[in-house]
C-alpha cells in the first residue's frame, strides 16, 4: 500500500485528504468531528443573547452578565456534580459491561442467552424510563448486617445511567469480538492456545482499538445525559438553573443566557474528548 | 405433622411482624439520635424557599423549618423537593418533615399526615395578557393554559373549564413560555402570581382578571402515625400564629401580608 512514514513532515493537502478518506472508509462512513469553531459559534450565541437581553432590560435591572458571573460558582459546583454522576456510571457500567460482552459469547447456550435478553432489554429500553424506575422502586438506604447505608438520589441516578451504558458496552465488546477475523481463532488453536488464553491473549487486545472510539462516544452521550437527573430531582446543572432562574424573580430574558452558557460548559468538556478519540485512533491504527 | 410444623412456623412469624411493628421507635427520637432535622422545602418557589447565590436554601418556609430544628435542639438539613416527589420522599422516610407550600388536600391527607392548624393559604389564578380579555374561568374552555407539574388546580381547570394544560418543570420556563405566547395564561398561586405582577417593567400587559378560587390552606406533613411529632408541630404552628411569626417573616420577604395570616394571628393572638 501507501507509503507511510512515522516522520513528523507536514502532508500536503491533498495526501491529508486521502488520509481521511482512508480512515472514513475503515470506520464505514463520515468521522463527525467537534472542531473548535463550534465552540466559537456557540460563545457567540451566548454573548449575543446576552447582550440583546441587556439591552432589553434596560437600566433598572441588574445586566444578565453580571447574575451570570454571580450564579457561577454555584452552577459550576452543580457541574462538578454532573461530572462525578457521569465518571462513576461509565466506569460501573464498562465493568459490567465488558463482563455481560464476554458472556454474550459463551459456549454455554443459557449464559449466552440470558446475557443476550439482559442486553437487548437495556439497550432498547429509554434511560428516562430506567432512571424513573431506579428513583422510585430503590429504597433511600439498605440495610446490610445491621449497617444502614444511605442510598443519595445521585447514587440512584447513577445506578440509572450505568444500566443502559452497560448494555451498550456489552454490545461494543460482543461486535468487536465477532469482527475479528476467525482466522486467529483457528491459529490460535492450532498453536494449543485454549479458549481462556485465545480470549485473552490474541481476541482481546486486537479488540480495544475497535472498541475505544465507539466507547469515548458513549461517555459523550453519556456526559449529556446525565442532565436527565434533573427530571428526578437530583440537584445537578440543569435543576440548579432552573432555581436559579426562579430565585431571579422568573425574569424571561435571562431563560435563554443561561441555557447558553451551560451548554458552552458541555461543549468545552466534550470537544477535548473527541478530540482525544482521533488521537486515541491514530494511534492503535494496525499498520499494514 | 410436616404441616402442622410449616402452620405453627408461618403463625410465628406473622407474629414476629405484628410485634415488631410498635417497637418502632417515633420520629423525634430518631431525630435527636441523628442530630439532625431533614425537611423537604421547595428550592424554586421565591419567596417562600428559593436559593441564594452560595446555594443556600433562603426564603419563608426554610425560616420555620430552622424554629423546628432550634426547637428540637438539633442541626437542620433541607432537601430541595418538588410537587411531584415531595409526598414520596416524605412516605419513603427520607425528609422528616415537609414544608413545601403544599396545599392541604383531602386525597393528601390519606398519604401523609397533614399537620392542624394549616399555617398559610392561598387561592387559584391566572395571570394572562390584558389583551385576552379573559373574564370567568370558563373563558379558558379550549385554550392552552401553562402550569406547573403536579400542582392539583392543573386537573380542575381541565376538567371543569375544558383549558388545555401545558405542564412545565419550574416558574422560569413557565414565564417564558407566556412571554412567547405558547399559552394564554398562567395558571398559579395568587400569592405568588401578585409578587410578580408588582414587576410591571416585565409584566405590565398582564393582568389576573379572574375571581380566585378554591382558596385552600397550605398544610406541613409528617409521616402517617407520627403522632406525636405531629402534635410537636402542631404546637409550633400555633406558636408561629401566635407570635405574629408568618406575618413578619412576609414582610421580610416583600409579600403583603395575606388575610389567611392576619386572620390568624387574630384567632391565636390572646390564647
Amino acid at each position: 500500500m501507501s507509503s507511510t512514514t512515522d516522520l513528523p513532515v507536514l502532508l500536503p493537502a491533498a495526501q491529508r485528504l486521502a488520509e481521511r478518506a482512508r480512515r472514513e472508509r475503515e470506520v464505514g462512513g463520515p468521522i463527525p468531528r467537534l472542531t473548535a469553531r463550534h465552540g466559537a459559534w456557540l460563545a457567540v450565541i451566548l454573548v449575543f443573547s446576552a447582550g440583546a437581553a441587556g439591552a432589553q432590560a434596560g437600566a433598572a435591572q441588574e445586566s444578565v452578565l453580571s447574575i451570570m458571573l454571580k450564579w457561577t460558582p454555584l452552577l459550576f459546583q452543580g457541574f462538578i456534580f454532573n461530572l462525578a454522576i457521569s465518571f462513576l456510571a461509565m466506569a460501573g457500567g464498562t465493568a459490567a459491561g465488558a463482563l455481560l460482552g464476554i458472556w454474550q459469547i459463551s459456549l454455554l447456550p443459557p449464559v449466552r442467552a440470558g446475557s443476550w435478553l439482559v442486553t437487548q432489554f437495556f439497550r432498547n429500553a429509554p434511560w428516562l424510563v430506567l432512571l424513573f424506575f431506579c428513583m422510585f422502586l430503590l429504597p433511600f438506604q439498605v440495610e446490610i448486617f445491621g449497617v444502614v447505608i444511605p442510598l443519595p438520589d445521585w447514587i440512584k441516578a447513577t445506578f440509572g445511567l450505568s444500566l443502559p451504558v452497560m448494555a451498550n458496552v456489552s454490545e461494543i465488546v460482543r461486535g468487536a469480538i465477532q469482527s475479528i477475523p476467525s482466522g486467529q481463532w483457528e491459529s490460535a488453536e492450532s498453536l494449543a492456545f485454549n479458549r481462556r488464553q485465545t480470549l485473552w491473549q490474541i481476541i482481546l487486545p486486537q479488540c480495544v482499538k475497535r472498541m475505544l472510539p465507539p466507547w469515548m462516544n458513549l461517555y459523550a452521550i453519556l456526559t449529556m445525559a446525565t442532565v436527565l437527573a434533573s427530571v428526578v430531582g437530583v440537584s445537578e446543572v440543569m435543576t440548579l438553573t432552573g432555581q436559579v432562574l426562579s430565585a431571579e424573580g422568573g425574569r424571561t430574558d435571562l431563560l435563554v443566557p443561561f441555557y447558553s452558557y451551560i451548554l458552552l460548559w458541555f461543549f468545552i468538556y466534550c470537544y477535548p474528548i473527541a478530540r482525544l478519540t482521533v488521537r486515541l485512533e491514530r494511534h492503535f491504527v494496525v499498520k499494514t | 405433622m410436616l404441616r402442622k410444623i410449616f402452620g405453627l412456623m408461618v403463625a410465628a412469624g406473622f407474629a414476629a411482624t405484628l410485634a415488631a411493628a410498635p417497637a418502632q421507635a417515633d420520629a423525634i427520637d430518631d431525630i435527636k439520635a441523628r442530630g439532625t432535622l431533614i425537611v423537604g422545602v421547595k428550592a424554586d418557589y421565591k419567596p417562600y424557599g428559593f436559593r441564594d447565590p452560595s446555594g443556600a436554601i433562603i426564603g419563608i418556609e426554610p425560616e420555620l423549618a430552622q424554629d423546628v430544628a432550634d426547637k428540637l435542639g438539633v442541626k437542620l438539613e433541607m432537601v430541595p423537593v418538588v410537587s411531584s416527589n415531595r409526598m414520596q420522599f416524605l412516605e419513603q422516610g427520607k425528609i422528616d418533615l415537609m414544608i413545601a407550600t403544599m396545599t392541604d388536600r383531602p386525597d393528601r391527607r390519606k398519604v401523609v399526615q397533614i399537620v392542624d392548624p394549616n399555617y398559610y393559604s392561598s387561592g387559584t389564578n391566572v395571570m394572562s395578557q390584558k389583551a385576552a380579555g379573559l373574564k370567568k374561568w370558563e373563558d379558558l374552555k379550549g385554550k392552552p393554559v401553562c402550569g406547573i407539574q403536579g400542582a392539583f388546580y392543573n386537573k380542575k381547570t381541565q376538567e371543569e373549564f375544558g383549558a388545555q394544560i401545558v405542564a412545565f418543570k419550574g416558574t422560569a420556563e413557565v414565564y417564558t413560555a407566556l412571554k412567547q405566547g405558547s399559552c394564554i395564561g398562567f395558571v398559579y398561586d395568587d400569592s405568588a402570581l401578585i409578587a410578580q405582577l408588582q414587576d410591571t417593567a416585565q409584566w405590565g400587559d398582564y393582568e389576573m382578571s379572574l375571581p380566585t378560587i378554591d382558596d385552600a390552606p397550605w398544610g406541613l406533613a409528617v409521616q402517617l402515625g407520627e403522632d406525636k411529632f405531629a402534635k410537636l408541630m402542631s404546637d409550633m404552628i400555633v406558636g408561629w400564629h401566635k407570635s405574629g411569626r408568618i406575618l413578619e417573616l412576609e414582610k421580610k420577604y416583600g409579600v403583603a401580608n395575606t388575610p389567611f395570616a392576619q386572620a390568624m394571628h387574630e384567632k391565636y393572638k390572646n390564647m
